[in-house]
């Protein structure tokens, strides 16, 4: 199966390229503690549990998201995607390979920046939540490393990647419920922010870690998560240019 | 069969005709050589023929398949070295060789690696990564890449630019050396004029057109020959054709024996002295 040859080749260049490996790993570590000083300064009695959550799991989807979109960017500007097609690698074995590479990475983060932020704020969750909980930012990590794949396939080179932040990252951070709920926006904005995958995922961590909130109520969302991977995927798959 | 066969190949980006009617027949087991000045269309024309542009208009044969149709099938019989290293710098070289034959399914794939790596004469730096490599050293891990999965056909894209004229000279003695012993048609572009004269065939390619398409020798007899002698004190200079039938005529007149129909002279280039010259100093 030469989608395997694609990952292990990802993960190889990912283990040795130090610097990347530090950027996806200590980054979030220490943007996390950021979030917990900087709520260390709200007054006394102010809901934290509300937003610890949900940010941690923004900054995993900003992180996979970016690190993935720039490492195949990378492929196009090196030549090497062109050598691999003509190689003979096909489209589905280059995303799968990626996919796969990425996964790695993207449970890693889930883990660590879940891990640190409940350490950090003392959150006291069951363990049915706390898998909920993982599970939903591992899916969101999926989700968007598969958006990471889908935006490569618009750019030319790194610089190409970025203005994509300003377009999907930023806007997530308002229309995702992430800071308000969303039913306080006005309604077309409310629509809107169900095309970002954070919107689901933050759904889902807010029934869940509610006093009496039910995982059979935001079902729907948790699927959606799941589906929006797949559907990427897909759309990446169709869009990844292998003939000019 | 020929190796490669193109008739009224086109490409066109909006306006600009990249390639115009290329017609070109490659004999199979040549070392046929594209050479023109940067921006002939030496690239597009190699991206169409490896499948990886689709032209506007013209038919394309390689190896008797379609690039674009037997896309995979093309794959597996032809190797492609592109102009830039297309390595993966924070790979060893050995990694790098032994994942593009992998795609290839390459069976005893480490024995493989091993041989190219040889080949390429890198076996000593085989566990470094790529981006402690010089230029010239990167090149030849990506030859490496381009034959381990033992090609019918490689495509060169400009592999000698910017490489010292050791490396070079040793470049084309194997390029040689694959089409002698392995059987393998090179496809090989370059602007540089001396390589074109070490192929078996060369195409002049210019603003997308192919306007002379011959062996090498044939092509420099359209120029001509600058003869200076030096009879009884006196200097004469004269220029003649440059077929070798030229240079004996000019020269019966100075008392060259009739029977004597051609002489050709092939003279070392500055470059065969100094590598010459290098070689003996590194013997020492």
């Amino acid at each position: 199966m030469r989608v395997f040859t694609v990952a292990g080749r990802v993960v190889k260049q990912l283990l040795r390229n130090r610097r990347f490996l530090a950027l996806s790993i200590f980054a979030p570590l220490v943007l996390v503690y950021f979030v917990k000083i900087f709520f260390d300064t709200f007054p006394e009695g102010f809901d934290v549990a509300r937003y610890v959550v949900p940010i941690a799991a923004f900054l995993v989807h900003f992180l996979a998201f970016i690190l993935c979109a720039i490492t195949l960017v990378q492929e196009r500007t090196a030549g090497t995607m062109e050598r691999m097609f003509i190689n003979g690698f096909r489209r589905v074995e280059i995303i799968g390979g990626y996919v796969l590479g990425f996964l790695g990475l993207a449970t890693f983060q889930a883990v660590v920046v879940l891990a640190e932020a409940i350490w950090l704020f003392d959150l006291d969750y069951e363990a049915g939540t706390l898998a909920t909980l993982f599970a939903v930012v591992w899916l969101l990590a999926i989700a968007s490393v598969m958006l990471g794949i889908f935006v490569s396939t618009f750019a030319r080179h790194e610089g190409q990647v970025f203005p994509f932040i300003p377009l999907i990252i930023v806007p997530s951070v308002f229309l995702s419920g992430l800071i308000v709920d969303v039913g306080e926006l006005p309604e077309w904005a409310e629509w809107l922010g169900h095309v970002f995958p954070l919107f689901y995922a933050n759904d889902v961590i807010q029934e869940v870690i509610e006093a009496g909130g039910v995982l059979e109520d935001v079902w729907g969302s948790f699927a959606i998560l799941a589906g929006y991977g797949i559907v990427l995927l897909v759309l990446a798959s169709l869009t990844l240019r292998e003939v000019e | 069969m020929h190796a490669i066969k193109t008739e009224g190949l086109a490409k066109k980006y909006g306006k600009f005709e990249a390639l115009r009617g290329v017609d070109l027949t490659v004999p199979e087991g040549s070392v046929f050589g594209l050479v023109g000045p940067n921006g002939a269309g030496k690239t597009t024309l190699i991206k169409a023929l490896v499948g990886t542009l689709r032209p506007t208009s013209g038919a394309v044969r390689v190896l008797g398949l379609d690039p674009l149709k037997n896309r995979a099938e093309l794959r597996e019989s032809i190797g492609y070295m592109p102009q830039s290293p297309a390595l993966y710098d924070d790979l060893p070289a050995r990694e790098n060789v032994r994942f593009f034959g992998a795609a290839h399914r390459v069976p005893d794939l480490g024995k493989k690696v091993g041989e190219v790596m040889e080949f390429a004469e890198l076996s000593g730096r085989a566990k470094d990564p790529v981006h402690t490599f010089s230029g010239g050293m990167k090149r030849r891990v990506s030859l490496a890449c381009a034959l381990v999965h033992e090609p019918r056909m490689l495509f060169l894209d400009e592999p000698t630019a910017a490489v010292d004229p050791q490396l070079r000279s040793r470049f084309w003695k194997q390029f040689r050396e694959l089409a002698r012993n392995s059987g393998v048609t090179l496809f090989i572009s370059t602007h540089l004029m001396d390589e074109a004269m070490l192929c078996d065939r060369v195409a002049i390619l210019r603003r997308g057109e192919i306007i002379a398409s011959e062996t090498p020798k044939h092509i420099l007899e359209n120029g001509g020959v600058r003869l200076a002698m030096k009879r009884n004190g006196e200097n004469i200079e004269r220029r003649i054709g440059g077929r070798p039938e030229d240079l004996a005529d000019a020269l019966h007149g100075y008392g060259l024996a009739r029977d004597i129909g051609a002489v050709s002279v092939e003279a070392d280039t500055l470059e065969d002295v100094v590598l010459a010259i290098i070689g003996e100093e590194e013997k020492r």
